[in-house]
């Protein structure tokens, strides 16, 4: 089958397989300039991220794409869907905000977490306590907060600006078998060295 | 030249040129609907009572307590790039210490133009408190009824349908079991 392939790849040479490597080369690293400039711009760690749950649905579901800002200076608002991820658990989360106080954080650790009326001494100041919930849930998000009252600014990833649907769901697909994976990369690979000009 | 694998990147190139050029026409387009819809939403009732705090139990903390009238036709939000519209009514006040709050005391989906014209009269379905567990010495606080508009495609919007004059929070009372 793909004896002929085969052929044509003898025939082209050594140097004709060095230059299509640098080719799919160029291709992954300049994948990964857009993504990460994309990220500088938009300050923000990832600037496109796929729905993995259900909590927002019915309006994101499995493998939609949604496209996130963190602008610096901007303050986040009620109802904006914010996507957060606290320190300890790996996946992040996309959840819409509840509450805003916009407070002065301490980033002192020695301030006893265990004192509920710690925030009440807090001054206005530019950062901000977020309490989100998911629109599919119930109840708000302070259980998976892993112990935190609510989010500071520190914890949020961005807000999400833009939603295109079902893209993502091919990551998806591939997490969840991962000989997909391998196929989808191997194939790309191998098509990529047996092209011809 | 004709080989299967050119035949393949062909097609399967020109498709997603189509795709993403769709997606980029029907996010322009809705740029083009520009309607800002206003309703009507007063306050039936705002009242604080004392009760305990959620995650401990040994302190005690106010609650709000409020019921509102809304009346708005948001229809002209749905055009044909409408998925859905989150609306919520937000409460926000400046505390003692001189702190800005919100807080959403209530929201729902609205999925159909048919079900966009809102004629209610609910009560807060989330929890109305505050950081130092008292509402003494608030500032008035005001009331908006806002909506996000969530598209199939492009940018989620969001805006302001109404907006109540201040009220001030009233005392706490001790709640009756």
């Amino acid at each position: 089958m793909f004896s002929e392939e085969i052929k044509t790849l003898r025939r082209l040479g050594f140097r004709h397989l060095l230059l299509q490597i640098l080719n799919f080369a160029s291709v992954i690293a300049s994948g990964l300039m857009l993504w990460k400039g994309l990220g500088l711009f938009f300050n923000t760690e990832s600037p496109i991220v796929v729905v993995l749950s259900g909590s927002m649905e019915p309006a994101f579901y499995r493998g939609d794409l949604l496209f996130l800002t963190n602008p610096a200076n901007e303050r986040y608002h009620t109802g904006d869907i914010t996507v957060y991820k606290i320190p300890g658990a790996e996946i992040p989360i996309v959840h819409r905000v509840l509450e805003t106080r916009d407070i002065l954080v301490s980033n002192s650790t020695n301030e006893s977490k265990n004192d509920p009326t710690r925030f009440a001494k807090y001054a206005p100041g530019p950062n901000q306590l977020l309490l989100t919930k998911g629109d599919n849930n119930h109840v708000d998000d302070i259980g998976l907060y892993s112990g935190l009252d609510f989010l500071e600014r520190r914890h949020i990833v961005g807000k999400v600006r833009g939603f295109l649907p079902y893209i993502g769901y091919v990551t998806i697909a591939m997490n969840d078998y991962p000989q997909l994976k391998y196929v989808v990369l191997g194939g790309l690979g191998l098509l990529a060295l047996i092209q011809r000009e | 030249m004709h080989n299967i694998y050119a035949r393949f990147n062909g097609v399967s190139g020109l498709w997603s040129t189509c795709l993403i050029a769709l997606a980029v026409a029907i996010t322009l387009s809705s740029f083009v609907f520009t309607a800002d819809p206003k309703g009507k939403v007063d306050l039936a009732s705002l009242k604080v009572f004392h009760t305990k705090a959620k995650r401990y139990p040994y302190k005690q903390e106010e609650l709000g307590f409020v019921k509102f009238n809304i009346t708005a036709d948001l229809r002209p939000l749905f055009n044909w790039n409408t998925k859905q519209l989150f609306v919520y009514l937000e409460a926000e006040y400046t505390n003692a210490q001189g702190v800005n709050n919100t807080v959403v005391v209530w929201d729902r989906i609205v999925r159909r133009k048919e079900d966009a014209n809102i004629v209610q009269s609910p009560k807060n379905k989330y929890k109305l408190r505050e950081l130092s567990r008292s509402f003494k010495n608030v500032s008035p606080a005001e009331f908006s009824l806002k909506y996000n508009v969530m598209p199939y495609v492009g940018v989620l919007t969001y805006g302001e349908a109404a907006r109540t004059a201040s009220f001030d929070m009233p005392e706490a009372l001790d709640a009756v079991s």
